[in-house]
């Protein structure tokens, strides 16, 4: 199953709404740590529940409230406790204080955590944005031909995209959809020049959603392709060819 | 003053959040008196345990909802609710099992819920048993009689279909 389908597999919903197995649970949690995309439905479907929540939100009595409030107040406990004289008081008192400093602290603590936690990942989503700004600069530049590259029999689900920027020749490929290869294979990167494929290049996949790949420049196409090679690639297609479109 | 910070967090969540939890215990628990107990679980349950409250696994909301359907399904697991449900004049309320959710879908439909009344029916019927009747997957098999794995299949299917009405 590759990132696509397993997104579209309905395990996004059945985590975030608690239907899912421990087994699935730790296995959606590495998912997601290795794959931005993953995470980024996850989160895209978190905000769409919320919403829908919050459209369908029923108010609760009002008088509740204060009743709840009372219960989650737990300094009101320590106010109500019988006092025996000066020295009972005083012990309340600095219980109290103890209490509240202990606290605090925690509170501290925690906070400072979750701080560090935010940042880290705060950093990591500016990485990937000022990447992806990188990229769509490069694909954006005028003189850059788009080549919409569709699924061919064997594989009609599968759709790749080739940037082929005409003043620098530089190729860029974006994956849009294309099954995960066995670990002794690889898929390469071929344009089409007079009927003749010239290797552009071996694609090591990423983790990143819409990863932008530099190929080989090319000096002239007419169309690319991808086919599924050994590892390391071929000086000519051998394997089946997964995508193809002209430019 | 770490009361008044606690004060005005609890504020802050209540005024924000108790209609959306409120919403999915009252489609969850269907007495009145029983979703303002639940209600006051969660918000307990939410001071307690919000340092177990981890950022990186989820938003916030998302946890408080997974609380909120966690106490909900528990009372209406509880016997006192199925009790009391038996001391109701209403006949349709009588019987709150497997079967007969299967049979009868409320349908009085609120909250979150009220999506689910877009779903088709096959589909409606499983994630009310899992999602809001809390249901194993093993339990939902064996009373509708059909392959564990197909109810894995078709209830990922129907999630599959509620993220496209959510959006």
């Amino acid at each position: 199953m590759n990132v696509q389908e397993y997104i579209s597999s309905g395990i996004i919903e059945s985590y975030v709404l608690g239907l899912a197995s421990a087994e699935e649970r730790s296995e959606f949690e590495s998912m997601c740590s290795q794959h931005p995309e993953v995470l980024q439905a996850k989160m895209a479907f978190e905000e769409a529940l919320e919403k829908a929540a919050l459209q369908n939100a029923i108010a609760p009595p009002a008088d509740l409230k204060e009743k709840i409030l009372n219960k989650v107040q737990p300094l009101a406990k320590i106010v109500s406790l019988p006092s025996s004289g000066k020295t009972g008081l005083l012990r309340i008192a600095v219980a109290a204080c103890l209490i509240l400093l202990a606290g605090s602290l925690y509170w501290n603590v925690s906070l400072y955590n979750k701080n560090k936690k935010t940042q880290a990942d705060l950093e990591i989503s500016q990485q990937t944005l000022a990447q992806m700004e990188a990229d769509a600069k490069a694909i954006h530049r005028s003189g850059v031909k788009m080549a919409r590259m569709d699924g061919t029999a064997i594989s009609p689900q599968s759709y790749a995209t080739v940037y082929w920027d005409t003043t620098s020749h530089d190729v860029y490929l974006m994956v849009n959809n294309l099954p995960t290869p066995a670990s002794d294979q690889q898929y390469q990167l071929w344009a089409l020049l007079d009927g003749k494929p010239i290797d552009m290049g071996m694609l090591e996949i990423s983790e990143k959603p819409l990863q932008l790949y530099r190929m080989k420049n090319a000096q002239r196409a007419q169309a690319f392709a991808i086919t599924l090679e050994k590892k390391g690639g071929n000086p000519t297609p051998k394997g089946l060819m997964y995508v193809m479109g002209k430019l | 003053m770490l009361q008044q910070r606690n004060d005005r967090a609890f504020n802050y969540l209540y005024e924000n959040y108790s209609g959306a939890l409120y919403g999915i215990i009252n489609s969850i628990v269907s007495q009145k008196e029983t979703a303002n107990d639940v209600l006051q679980e969660v918000f307990i349950n939410i001071w307690r345990k919000i340092e177990s409250y981890d950022p990186a696994k989820g938003k916030l909301f998302t946890w408080m909802l997974n609380v909120a359907r966690n106490a909900a399904i528990d009372k209406i697991r509880s016997k006192a609710y199925q009790d009391s449900l038996k001391n109701q004049s209403f006949p349709e309320n009588v019987d709150k099992g497997i079967g007969n959710a299967v049979t009868n879908p409320k349908p009085n439909d609120v909250g979150l819920k009220k999506i689910l009344t877009r779903l088709k029916d096959e589909q409606r019927v499983l994630i009310d048993l899992s999602y809001f009747q809390g249901f194993t997957h093993e339990e939902i098999a064996k009373a509708l009689n059909i392959p564990l794995g197909t109810v894995k299949t078709r209830i990922r299917s129907a999630l599959t279909s509620l993220k496209t009405m959510l959006q």
